[in-house]
């Protein structure tokens, strides 16, 4: 009870402190809010820093969204089918950047990308959001084809279907619900990225955590805590848009 | 409707072979059961007729044409499952138009005629539009029946479709089956290990054991003639008891090993140490019996009682009447029709 009462105040916390801090009349950022005011979601919305920030980021993570659920379905379709050789070893391939700290992959990209290309540009944060971000599509659509019957392409055979058939008219279907969970935790991944983001930054190519981090550092005020409260209820739209055509269950399942 | 041949199948899974050469002819229209404990390979051989496992060596015809090397989908088949692996993301009726859809059988209209026609075969007409997982278990597999009957295949290929039913369930639709395969005459391979199933669906009857054909026939003949040792045991769960057969002034007995006796009928033709089979439904207790056994355990079955009991040393079963009760230690008679008791050497 009590570290159920604990975790839910150490997660709700913060988010009250920071949408309280958004409202603030004062000119730093401070809780409880002092008076009330939308000045700092005014400078937000007329600021073209933030603007393009934000236009980066969700650039990216739609573009990420998209080729970290083609790649990272077809990769489980695959190893579910232990059609390749060695499945179990790409299978713990696939899901490292889950476990291998950020850092060391952000500076081993930079490395790579300016040694090999040049300088840094969107496809490369695209590129290497898409990595880390499909250990979670491979995830959730594993766990949806390790509960569908194994005798579903086999009864489809039967009937006549051929390869491509089975594909899209009995595994893709089955999958779905895991491809959706998994798009959606790859929006989120891509979207609240910082540490590949930071490295891989440079003028006009800046993400929105980023953004918030350098205005966190260098002048901090409460338009940090207002384009967070912002992203948060984003977030909390992107939830409810799901559970309405999915249904939330179904998620925490995969 | 069409005939198969099954010619001298082998089939290892690595170094494990698990059928022996297998030979099975099915006429058209013909309902063959293939009965086996697990292990026995009769899934396997089902699969292999269906092209879902390759062989290892032999043949496989159907209606005359080689189909060896044809995958699943090439050959005209149905299966059913016993999980009965119906698409969970689509509808009944679109789960039953499939093999239609996939083998492009029909017009679009043709097809919906075919799928409500196969779903009021099997009772299920006004659940047309229901998912699979809204439905029970018995009507998941009727659509999986309806499915496995709409395309009018060639050979139609049951695995066990029955098991997962409650035994109420597991009646009603073994009459069903009967009837849907008498009036669309179709070429059916059952696959079971349940042999009332076996004995009660089934034109005839293929028993398999280690991979090999143990016995072949019609119901009635593998009931009352098994060849086997196995056989009889595994059909009609007989008792096996060991005996010395003799004859003691004319007349031919069979002596237990603890010294009990037992007329048998002049026509056997064994001698010396033989297994007596006695079928548990073929003997009574407490009547007129030529043995005496003692009673070790009672299960009560509703219609009748199963008792275990110890004869000369072993323990054999009987299936007994509800009239009379023997309680645990009671010595009994024990009494069976000469002209059943059949013998054979081990």
């Amino acid at each position: 009870m009590i570290f159920v009462a604990l975790t839910t105040i150490l997660l709700l916390a913060p988010l009250i402190v920071v949408v309280g801090a958004s409202f603030s009349a004062s000119q730093f950022v401070v809780f409880p809010p002092q008076g009330f005011s939308l000045e700092w979601y005014r400078k937000v919305l007329s600021s073209p820093e933030y603007l393009n920030a934000g236009f980066v980021s969700l650039n990216v993570a739609l573009l990420v969204t998209v080729t970290a659920t083609l790649v990272g379905g077809a990769a489980a379709i695959a190893i579910h089918r232990k059609q390749l050789p060695g499945s179990e070893i790409l299978a713990a391939l696939f899901l490292s950047p889950l476990v291998l700290p950020t850092i060391i992959y952000a500076i081993g990209m930079l490395m790579f990308w300016s040694s090999v290309f040049g300088p840094v540009s969107l496809p490369v944060l695209w590129i290497s959001h898409t990595v880390i971000a499909m250990p979670y599509v491979i995830r959730t659509t594993l766990a949806v084809l390790s509960e569908s019957d194994p005798f579903l392409e086999e009864a489809a055979r039967t009937m006549g279907a051929n390869r491509m058939q089975r594909l899209w008219l009995v595994v893709v279907p089955q999958c779905l619900p895991g491809l959706a969970a998994g798009a959606f935790f790859a929006f989120n991944v891509s979207f609240d990225e910082a540490v590949l983001s930071l490295f891989l930054r440079k003028p006009g190519l800046t993400t929105l955590p980023v953004q918030i981090y350098g205005q966190l550092e260098f002048s901090p005020d409460p338009s940090v805590a207002a384009v967070s409260a912002i992203m948060i209820a984003l977030t909390v739209i992107l939830i409810l848009v799901i559970d309405r055509f999915l249904g939330i269950k179904k998620f925490a399942n995969a | 409707m069409a005939n198969v041949r099954l010619e001298n199948i082998r089939k290892s899974f690595g170094k494990v072979q698990v059928l022996h050469g297998v030979s099975l002819d099915i006429a058209s229209g013909e309902f063959v059961s293939l009965l086996g404990a697990s292990g026995s390979g009769k899934t396997t051989l089902l699969r292999t007729a269906a092209g879902l496992e390759s062989v290892t060596s032999g043949s496989i015809s159907i209606d005359g044409q080689d189909v060896t090397d044809l995958p699943p989908e090439k050959r005209d088949i149905a299966m059913m499952f016993q999980s009965y692996a119906l698409l969970p993301h689509l509808s009944v009726s679109e789960n039953v138009r499939f093999p239609l859809r996939m083998r492009k059988i029909g017009t679009r209209e043709e097809q919906a005629e075919s799928v409500r026609g196969a779903l009021e075969t099997v009772q299920l007409g006004h659940l047309a539009d229901r998912l699979p997982r809204q439905l029970s278990g018995g009507q998941q597999q009727r659509v999986a029946l309806a499915r496995a009957i709409v395309s009018n295949p060639k050979v139609l290929l049951l695995d066990e479709p029955l098991s997962n039913l409650d035994a109420r369930l597991r009646e009603d639709m073994q009459v069903e089956l009967i009837e849907i395969h008498k009036r669309l005459g179709l070429t059916t391979i059952f696959v079971t290990h349940d042999q009332e199933e076996a004995l009660g669906l089934s034109d005839r009857v293929v028993l398999l054991h280690k991979g090999k054909v143990e016995q072949e026939g019609t119901p009635a003949d593998m009931y009352s003639q098994p060849a086997t040792v196995f056989a009889s045991t595994f059909i009609g769960s007989a008792n096996l008891v060991a005996a010395t057969i003799s004859e003691i002034d004319g007349v031919l007995v069979a002596r237990l090993v603890d010294g009990q006796t037992l007329p048998l009928p002049a026509n056997i033709a064994k001698r010396g140490e033989v297994q007596l089979v006695l079928r548990q439904e073929d003997m009574t207790i407490g009547g007129e019996g030529q043995l005496k056994a003692k009673v070790r355990t009672r299960v009560f079955l509703g219609a009748r009682n199963r008792y275990v009991l110890s004869l000369a040393g072993q323990e054999i079963r009987v299936l007994a009447g509800n009239d009379e009760i023997f309680s645990r230690g009671q010595t009994v008679s024990l009494g069976i029709d000469p002209a059943r008791i059949r013998v054979m050497s081990d």
